[in-house]
């Protein structure tokens, strides 16, 4: 299994080809993802043709830190020419006509994309099962989940089948799965990374990320897509950093704050992982802090009040008018759109816009919405209380260890109450990154490192500094 | 969540369910909703002073015209002929 920086290494030093890099991970994809079902499209050719470009720009001696390097991307980032399904039936004819801005910020870096991940409907869910396509596989168990919504992008990390990935993260969608799936996954600050492309599901919380080995990995896939985007509104112009120059930096005199409502709940297994990171910090001269959030017993009804009613209007778009999945059924422009929704979307998706629409609806939006984004200020005053005696934030990433597939998948509520550990990071527009830090068995347990807004290079080398 | 809910809401949604699927969602519903009703335990409400601030308003483009997609391009992903998106008789 290589890392990004070894590979860099050795394709600049040319012990190794770009083409002969991509044949490896091309011969594993074709090994096991029979098994792990994380690729929906593996875009064999042009991933070949991308691969003598980026050779001849390495042979050149202009290479970037990703030139020549695999990556595959979620199914909810437009890729021109190439199928990005968001694994929906509704969009499983759908070919984009341009690219994500993630998208062309690879391409300019001549980074290989070497497919589409799998995920869950529309980025809905957290077990990736809800998949209309390719149900995942968690690497470390098959019969176990990857986590979701970005299980494709973690399983394939994590099965060796690319050394990085994109995911996006609404609730936790890419650091719960690299939790279960035992590799590192970042959500940035709101606004550092373009939205533009990214398919819609709640537009206040939505981000793009990286998933890769290790938490410096992630950090030179940042360095490549940060940044301010004119096509983005909610884009930010705080200036971009190099995201790994604080790697191996001295933990000594960092104050890391442990919220003790993280741990109510949480496996045994977790917590003492979690609480062994901690004394791990501390033996590196870092203080622990302990420190209360209040409010977090109402985090996951907040984030899906918010989240659910911003889906309602995003998929509004789908009537298999302009692109999308149509039905062949309705006589009248009103029964086809019903018909083509119906028919299109899965069942969580229903679920959401249901839920969605409830709490906007006259004489519920008060009570439910309305509450909801008092929440979000509450929950985000809190954090910076927290941030007052703290740099950073400790928590775990999930309550437990990756699930049976066939466990959970059909009782929601239990799905959603599994996102306590993650919302409040997107609620409150916070970069968070999951790395492993023990193991229950074999199954990987991720530890969150939450920061400040735009330390993105904090918490990589916090994380950094987590030996597992 | 009763079935009348369930079908006023899918109706918002343009949605529709047999009566099977909006018994199960019904059912689904309930669950969820009780989850959500945890707001309701807390007396706080939303300040719209705390939130819009620093907002940046992107500049806006130079206005001059710049190429976009073909036509084909446009109508690609749509059921489409000769370059028109193909709709039910919406007007009699």
């Amino acid at each position: 299994m290589y890392t990004i920086t070894q590979l860099r290494e050795k394709l600049n030093k040319r012990e190794i080809s770009v083409v002969e890099v991509l044949e490896i991970y091309l011969k594993n994809i074709k090994e096991k993802d029979p098994q792990i079902q994380s690729f929906i499209t593996v875009t064999e050719d042009t991933a070949r043709e991308n691969a003598e470009a980026a050779q001849k720009i390495i042979d050149s001696g202009e290479s970037k830190p990703l030139t020549g390097i695999p990556i595959a991307i979620k199914d909810n980032i437009c890729t021109k020419d190439i199928l990005t399904t968001c694994s929906s039936k509704m969009l499983g004819n759908f070919v984009p006509t341009y690219d994500a801005t993630v998208t062309k910020l690879l391409k300019e870096q001549n980074a290989v994309i070497i497919g589409k991940t799998s995920m869950d409907e529309f980025a809905m869910g957290g077990s990736n099962q809800t998949s209309a396509f390719k149900k995942t596989k968690n690497p470390r168990d098959l019969e176990r989940v990857p986590g979701g919504s970005s299980g494709g992008s973690a399983a394939a990390v994590a099965g060796d089948l690319v050394p990085c990935s994109l995911g996006s993260d609404t609730g936790g969608s890419i650091r719960q799965p690299a939790s279960f799936c035992g590799v590192t996954g970042l959500k940035p600050t709101y606004g550092r990374v373009s939205r533009f492309g990214l398919v819609a599901f709640a537009s206040s919380l939505d981000q793009i990320g990286p998933l890769a080995n290790n938490p410096y990995d992630c950090g030179l896939v940042l360095n490549a897509i940060a940044g301010f985007d004119r096509h983005d509104g909610t884009s930010s112009k705080t200036p971009i950093t190099d995201y790994t120059a604080e790697c191996g930096k001295s933990l000594r005199g960092l104050k890391i704050a442990l919220p003790q409502e993280f741990f109510d709940g949480a496996d045994k297994a977790v917590v003492d992982a979690i609480l062994a990171t901690a004394e791990n910090f501390k033996s590196q001269g870092a203080e622990i802090v302990n420190v209360t959030m209040p409010s977090l017993k109402y985090a996951v009804a907040a984030y899906y009040l918010i989240s659910s009613a911003e889906a309602a209007s995003n998929l509004s778009r789908y009537d298999g008018i302009k692109y999308g999945y149509r039905s062949e059924n309705g006589e009248t422009y009103g029964e086809l759109v019903k018909n083509t929704r119906s028919e299109g979307f899965g069942v969580e998706v229903k679920r959401r816009i249901l839920l969605g629409n409830y709490a906007l609806s006259s004489g519920y939006y008060d009570a439910y919405y309305g509450k909801a984004c008092a929440l979000k200020q509450k929950i985000r005053e809190e954090y910076y209380d927290i941030f007052q005696k703290s740099d950073v934030i400790l928590t775990p990433t999930a309550p437990t260890v990756a699930y049976k597939c066939n466990e959970n998948i059909s009782d929601p509520v239990k799905m959603y109450l599994a996102d306590i550990c993650t919302v409040t990071a997107n609620i409150a527009g916070l970069p968070a990154i999951s790395t492993t830090c023990g193991y229950q068995g074999n199954l990987p347990i991720g530890a969150s490192v939450v920061g400040k807004p735009w330390e993105e290079s904090r918490i990589i080398s916090v994380a950094n500094g987590i030996n597992c | 969540m009763d079935i009348n809910t369930i079908n006023y809401l899918a109706n918002l949604g343009k949605l529709s369910f047999t009566p099977e699927e909006a018994e199960q969602m019904a059912a689904d519903m309930t669950g969820i909703i009780q989850i959500m009703d945890g707001v309701k335990e807390i007396d706080i409400s939303y300040d719209y002073l705390k939130d819009n601030h620093n907002v940046y308003l992107p500049d806006l483009r130079i206005d001059t015209r710049y190429d976009s997609f073909t036509r084909e391009k446009i109508v690609s992903n749509a059921v489409n002929d000769n370059g028109y998106f193909v709709v039910p008789k919406v007007v009699e």
